[in-house]
This record gives structure tokens, sequence and C-alpha cells, in this order.
């Protein structure tokens, strides 16, 4: 069974707290909703009993893309949280460790993930920086 | 006093025997090297599984001479590529050609390695090995058979017997 649960992104820390003891992280997902400015950000929790999920849905403005890190609060959090930033450039506040971790460090062309962002030649033949034998 | 070297040897008129004997080491030597060839076990996604079909025994690589036991870019001669690079994975790819000792040979292989494959219009796959690395020999397919890599690697036992890669003309 899933509940949702809508919350404001300044929220997610207390009702984080609040379900740290029964559940655990499942996944972060998130969506770009660029008509309307917003990025989604669904946080998926399992119960480690009887493995109901809660999904507490949350916007962030697309131009701020600011929200309170949970990595100290739930560790699995970390990597997801990560993904995140790698793909959308979504900024977790309080991570200690937020950089690049599919892309490569030196990916210097912003978040593929985002709606807006436009494949070309440029990026397709970008190998990284002297990456020659 | 002068030294005198092997060259000078050669040189005299009766030194046909040593030039003889040089050629027939150097003959040796690159038969020797085709024959036992230790190609590094890397891989990274479905050409890998393939590959791992070429390392076991219905196709028994061992019997050309390509033995599968490099598990270290230390002491292997040459490198299967298989399987979809990304731009991530083209560094440590690199940092792996780089640990392997001369001479090192490259064999791309599948469509992934070689162009993008089906991955050619995304952002974050390379396209071909080549841009990073000198290939010697590409397997096409996607992914290819078992019995194309056992090709592939004959293929470039007799590029190195009869000392056709550029890079190492006249290396011993
Ligand atoms: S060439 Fe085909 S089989 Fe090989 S890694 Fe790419 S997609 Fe997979």
């Amino acid at each position: 069974m899933i509940n949702y649960k809508e919350i404001k992104s300044e929220e997610l820390r207390k009702e984080a707290e609040e379900l740290k003891d029964k559940y655990f992280l499942f996944s972060i997902i998130v969506v770009d909703r660029i008509n309307e400015g917003k990025f989604e950000l669904n946080y998926l929790f399992e119960n480690k009993e009887n493995a109901d999920l809660i999904n507490l849905k949350t916007f962030i403005l697309r131009n701020d893309p600011k929200i309170d890190s949970i990595s100290d609060i739930f560790p699995a959090a970390d990597y997801e949280e990560r993904e995140a930033y790698d793909m959308f450039g979504i900024i977790f506040t309080g991570h200690k460790n937020l950089k690049r971790i599919l892309l490569p460090e030196d990916w210097p062309f912003g978040y593929p993930l985002r709606k807006d962002f436009v494949i070309n030649d440029e990026i397709r033949n970008w190998t990284g920086t002297d990456l020659r034998w | 006093m002068k030294e005198i070297t092997f060259e000078d040897f050669s040189k005299l008129e009766g030194g046909f025997l040593l030039t003889k004997a040089k050629e027939l080491a150097h003959w040796l030597i690159k038969k020797g090297r085709s024959k036992s060839l230790w190609p590094l076990t890397f891989a990274t996604s479905c050409c890998g599984i393939e590959m791992m079909s070429f390392g076991a025994s219905k196709t028994d690589p061992d019997r050309a001479g390509i033995l599968f036991i490099a598990d270290s870019p230390r002491y292997a001669d040459a490198i299967f590529v298989s399987g979809t690079i990304t731009k991530k994975m083209a560094n440590r790819l690199l940092v792996l050609y780089n640990q392997m000792p001369n001479p090192k040979y490259v064999i791309a292989v599948g469509a992934c390695t070689i162009s993008g494959g089906l991955y050619h219009h995304s952002y974050s796959v390379l396209l071909g090995i080549d841009k990073i690395l000198p290939v010697d020999v590409y397997i096409h397919g996607c992914p290819p058979r078992p019995e194309q890599f056992l090709e592939a690697g004959l293929k470039l036992q007799e590029l190195i017997k009869n000392d056709k890669i550029e890079r190492y003309k006249g290396y011993i």
C-alpha cells in the first residue's frame, strides 16, 4: 500500500525524523515540471515490518533548486541525493559530499535530465580533458 | 680499444650466419609473443557476457594460445574492450591501458566500442574508443559471437607475427 503525503519543502527534515525508526529510505524520484517552473521530489520510504510505502511529495522552485539534505538522518540518501544533484542540479544543503556521481568529475555541460538540456555534437564528441594514450 | 659490437660482426663478410641468427631470434620472439597472448579480462556490459562465453570450453581460446588468465593489467599483453564505454569509464580504461607493459594491443569489441552503437546519440557514451586508444582489431556485432572473438584473436596473432602493427614496427 502506498500513502501519499504532500508536504512543504521546509518540513521535510521534521517528517523524516518521525519516520526514522520504523522506515527506511527506498528511493528519491525527481520530476522536472518545466511548465510550472518546479521540480517535484518524491521521497519513498518503506516500512521495515510490513513493506508499506510512504511517498513524501514536495515541490521546489526550478530557478532556485535548494532543499535540506536528509543524508544525516537516512544514510541511504547520500548517493540518491548525489544522483539528483548530478542529473538535475538540485542543491541539497547540509550534504557532506555533494559532487558528481554518474558523470565524469570534470563534466562541463550542466544537468542532462533537465527537460531543457539539448544534446548537441559538442557534448557527444567530448571525451574529457587530456584523455589520449 | 674500440669495443666490437654485434653490428660490427654482421657487417663482416663472414657475418652472414650471425645476421641469419638475429633474424631467426626475432622471428622466434614474434612467433612466441603471438602465441601466448594474455588478454586482460575487462568488460562493462552485455558484450562482456559474450566474452565470458568466449573464455569457456566451447570456443576454448587456450588451444589458439589466447589465455584468459590475466586479471591484472601488469602482466597482460592485450585488452578486449568489451561493452559500452561511458565518458566516466574512459578515464579508468585509460588508466588500465597505461598500466599494461609494452607491447600492448587493443581489440574493440562490439558496436558500442566502435562507434557508440545503440547509444550513439546519447550524451554519456564515448563515440568509439579509438578516440582515446590505438585500436588494432575491431569486431563488429551487437553482441559479437564468441567465434568472432576467436577470429579477432587469430587476426591479432597474424598481425603480430608479420610485424604489421605500425606503432611496434621493429620492436623486440
Ligand atoms: S555492442 Fe551491443 S551487446 Fe555490446 S555492449 Fe553495446 S549494446 Fe551491449
